[in-house]
C-alpha cells in the first residue's frame, strides 16, 4: 500500500507543479500520518459507542462499531512477559517482546502451571520432550505452551504421546529451549490498579488481591503482579495493543538517479492500517507535504480532504 | 467453573479427597459470578459501566456475607471439650450463634442463655479500695475477678433451675410432690419461665472471642451451631452461592453499584432495589422448600383429639 500512497501523494503534488518530496521526507510523513491516524481510532471508537448508547448506529451493515474493532485488531499482540524480579515482570518493549505497546487490553495469569522442561529434539508445529511426561501431566488441547528461551507462545491441538504434543504456533526451532505448559481452563485476568489505589485493596480483607482475582500495578518499565505466588516466567501473558511498525518506503536508485520503489529490501515496511486507511494516510501526508515546502494550498486541499472524509458523528460530538 | 464428568464427581478422578465434588452442583462460585456479571451486566451498552473488578468482587462478597447471616440455612456445627476454665474459644469463622447444646448421653441438650453476668474484668484494689498502678501507670488486674472465680470454683448461684440455682441445696419441704422453700414463698407465683431450664447456662463474650459456662459444664462435651459468612478463611475458591441465590447476587451487586455511582436517576436506583429485593424474597421461598409432601404430614395432625 505504501506505494499507492507514495504514487498518490507524487502525483497530486506534480499536478500543479507544487515541488517533490524526496523518500526520506516520505518516510516521516507516513511514520507521522499512520500513528496520528491509529490513535484517531480509538478515539472514533469511543465515540461510536456513544452513538450506540444514543440508538445512533445500526447493526449489520451499519455496524461502524464492527468495523473500526476489526481495524484495531490487527494491532493486537499476545505475548509472555519477561520475568524482572520475583513477581515483577517487564512491559512489552521492542527489546522484551519485539514491539513496543500502547494500550495493555488484559493480562491474563496462569496459577496452573502443568509442566515444564526443555525440548529435546526440533519437529516443527510440535513440542518434543523425551523426558516430560505429557499424558499424566493432565495436559488437554487448549493449553497453552510457552517457550521461555525465545519467549513465543502456542497452543496444544493435540497431546501425541507422552513425549510429544502437536502444536499450532511452530515456536521451537532450536533445542534445547526450556518450555512451560499452562492450564488454559485455570486462566484468570489481572486488573489493572492504580498506584494510589494499590495499597488500600491490598490491605483490605475484601478485595485483597488473590490467585483467581490477581491484580497487577505499573511503574516505569514493569509491572508487579500480586499475589506474589505469580513469579514464573511465562505465566503472565500481556494481551496489548501494539504501536503499528514505522513505515518505509525502500528504492534502488536507478542510472538517472530516480529512486525506484523495491521491496524486497530488507528495511522495507508498509503501513500497517488496513486498505481503507490508503486515502487518509495520502491525504495526511499532503498536508504534511505542503507544510514542508510551503504551499498553503496544498495544506488545504489535504484538510479539506480529511474533514470530507470524517464520519458525520465526529461533527457532532 | 466447567461441567465436570460423573467419575470427577463421584471419585474425583481418582484423586483425595474423594468427596471433593460431592453437591457441587448446588452452588455457582465466586469467580463465576464476577465474571458473569462483567460479562452480562457490566459494560458499555449496560447500566453499569466504567467500573473495577474490585468493585464488583467487594459487593458479591459483601452479598453472599449478607446471604449467610440470615438467608442461606447452612448452619456450621463445632464440638469441643469445654475444660475447667469452662471456656469455649468460638470457632475462627464465628459471626452469630445459632444454638449451643450438652452433649450427654447420646442426648443434646439446648442451652439457655444466661441473662446475668457470667464472667468479669477487675482491677486490683488497696485496702481502701484505691485501684493499684504498675511504675508504667498501667492498672494491676488479677488473672480472675472475684465472679469468674467463683463461676471457676462452682459457687456462683444463678436464678437458672440447674445445680447452680438458688434453691439448689437448700432445705425445704415436700408437700405432695411438691418442693418449698422458705424464701420462696410469698416472693413469687408459679413458674418463671424463662429460667426454668436444667442444663448448665452459657454467656457469650464476643470481645473475648470465648462463650463462658457456669460450672456444670466442667469436661462436657459441647456442640455450637453458628453461622459465618461464608468468606472460608480468605481462600476465593471455596467461596460459593446457592444457585437458587445467583440472581439475587447479581441483582445485588448491580444496585449497591447504582445506587453509590453520581448521576444514576433515582428511578433507575429504585427499579434495582426492587428487583433485588423480589429475588431475596423470591429465593428464600425457594429454599424453603415448601412441598406437599411436608405439609401433609404437619396437617395429618389436624385430625388428632384433643383431650
Amino acid at each position: 500500500m505504501i506505494n499507492e500512497v507514495r504514487n498518490t501523494v507524487l502525483s497530486i503534488l506534480n499536478k500543479n507543479n507544487y515541488g517533490y518530496i524526496s523518500p526520506s521526507d516520505f518516510n516521516l510523513f507516513a511514520s507521522q500520518a499512520q500513528m496520528e491516524l491509529y490513535e484517531e481510532m480509538f478515539s472514533s471508537y469511543n465515540k461510536i459507542i456513544t452513538m450506540e448508547n444514543r440508538r445512533e448506529s445500526g447493526v449489520g451493515y451499519a455496524d461502524l462499531r464492527r468495523t473500526y474493532e476489526e481495524a484495531m485488531e490487527i494491532f493486537i499482540s499476545n505475548k509472555p512477559l519477561q520475568n524482572f524480579a520475583g513477581s515483577v515482570f517487564l512491559l512489552p518493549s521492542a527489546i522484551t517482546t519485539g514491539d513496543e505497546y500502547y494500550m495493555m487490553v488484559k493480562v491474563i495469569c496462569y496459577p496452573t502451571v502443568l509442566k515444564t522442561g526443555a525440548n529435546t529434539s526440533v519437529v516443527s508445529f510440535q513440542l518434543v520432550s523425551t523426558t516430560a511426561n505429557f499424558l499424566t501431566a493432565n495436559i488437554v488441547p487448549g493449553d497453552v505452551v510457552v517457550n521461555t528461551t525465545t519467549n513465543t507462545i502456542a497452543n496444544v491441538v493435540l497431546v501425541s504421546s507422552n513425549t510429544v504434543l502437536l502444536l499450532d504456533n511452530n515456536i521451537f526451532t532450536t533445542t534445547p529451549a526450556n518450555f512451560l505448559v499452562l492450564k488454559a481452563s485455570a486462566a484468570v485476568e489481572a486488573e489493572k490498579l492504580t498506584q494510589s489505589k494499590s495499597t488500600l485493596l491490598n490491605t483490605s480483607m475484601l478485595t485483597t488481591p488473590s490467585t483467581l482475582f490477581p491484580a497487577y500495578t505499573q511503574q516505569a518499565t514493569v509491572m508487579t503482579v500480586t499475589p506474589v505466588s505469580y513469579k514464573i516466567p511465562g505465566q503472565v501473558i500481556a494481551n496489548y495493543f501494539r504501536y503499528p511498525f514505522v513505515p518505509k518506503w525502500t528504492y534502488i536508485n536507478l542510472a538517472g538517479g530516480e529512486p525506484v520503489f523495491d521491496q524486497t529490501q530488507p528495511d522495507y515496511q508498509d503501513f500497517e492500517l488496513s486498505p481503507d486507511y490508503e486515502y487518509k494516510l495520502a491525504t495526511k501526508i499532503l498536508e504534511y507535504a505542503g507544510m514542508s515546502i510551503r504551499e498553503t494550498e496544498v495544506v488545504q486541499f489535504g484538510m479539506t480532504q480529511q474533514a470530507h472524509e470524517q464520519p458525520s458523528f465526529s461533527v457532532q460530538q | 467453573m466447567a461441567y465436570i464428568s460423573q467419575y470427577q464427581y463421584y471419585e474425583n478422578n481418582g484423586a483425595t479427597p474423594e468427596n471433593e465434588n460431592w453437591g457441587s452442583y448446588q452452588y455457582v462460585s465466586l469467580q463465576d459470578i464476577v465474571k458473569n456479571f462483567q460479562l452480562m451486566y457490566a459494560g458499555n451498552h449496560s447500566l453499569v459501566n466504567n467500573e473495577e473488578r474490585y468493585r464488583i468482587l467487594f459487593h458479591a462478597k459483601r452479598a453472599v456475607q449478607e446471604l449467610n447471616y440470615d438467608a442461606f440455612k447452612e448452619i456450621k456445627v463445632l464440638e469441643l471439650t469445654v475444660g475447667s476454665n469452662l471456656r469455649y474459644i468460638l470457632p475462627s469463622d464465628f459471626v452469630n450463634w445459632v444454638r449451643i447444646s450438652l452433649f450427654r448421653d447420646g442426648l443434646l441438650r439446648p442451652m439457655t442463655e444466661n441473662v446475668q453476668i457470667l464472667s468479669s474484668s477487675a482491677y486490683l484494689q488497696d485496702n481502701k479500695a484505691n485501684i493499684l498502678f504498675d511504675q508504667n501507670g498501667n492498672i494491676l488486674e488479677p488473672q480472675n475477678s472475684q465472679i469468674d472465680m467463683e463461676r471457676l470454683r462452682g459457687t456462683k448461684r444463678n436464678i437458672y433451675l440447674n445445680p447452680g440455682g438458688m434453691f439448689d441445696g437448700q432445705y425445704g419441704w415436700n408437700v405432695d410432690g411438691n418442693w418449698y422453700f422458705d424464701y420462696g414463698i410469698g416472693a413469687r407465683f408459679g413458674l418463671e419461665t424463662e429460667v426454668a431450664n436444667f442444663n448448665p447456662t452459657f454467656a457469650i463474650d464476643k470481645k473475648a472471642g470465648v462463650i463462658n459456662f457456669n460450672s456444670d459444664m466442667s469436661d462436657q462435651q459441647c456442640i455450637v451451631e453458628y453461622v459465618s459468612d461464608g468468606m472460608e478463611g480468605g481462600d476465593d475458591s471455596l467461596i460459593t452461592v446457592n444457585k437458587l441465590f445467583e440472581k439475587y447476587v447479581y441483582a445485588y451487586i448491580q444496585y449497591e453499584i447504582l445506587s453509590s455511582k453520581l448521576g444514576v436517576q433515582e428511578y433507575v436506583v429504585a427499579r434495582a432495589r426492587k428487583e433485588k429485593s423480589a429475588l431475596l424474597r423470591n429465593a428464600k421461598i425457594r429454599l424453603s422448600n415448601i412441598h406437599p409432601g411436608r405439609l401433609l404430614m404437619s396437617l395429618r395432625g389436624m385430625d388428632k383429639w384433643i383431650k
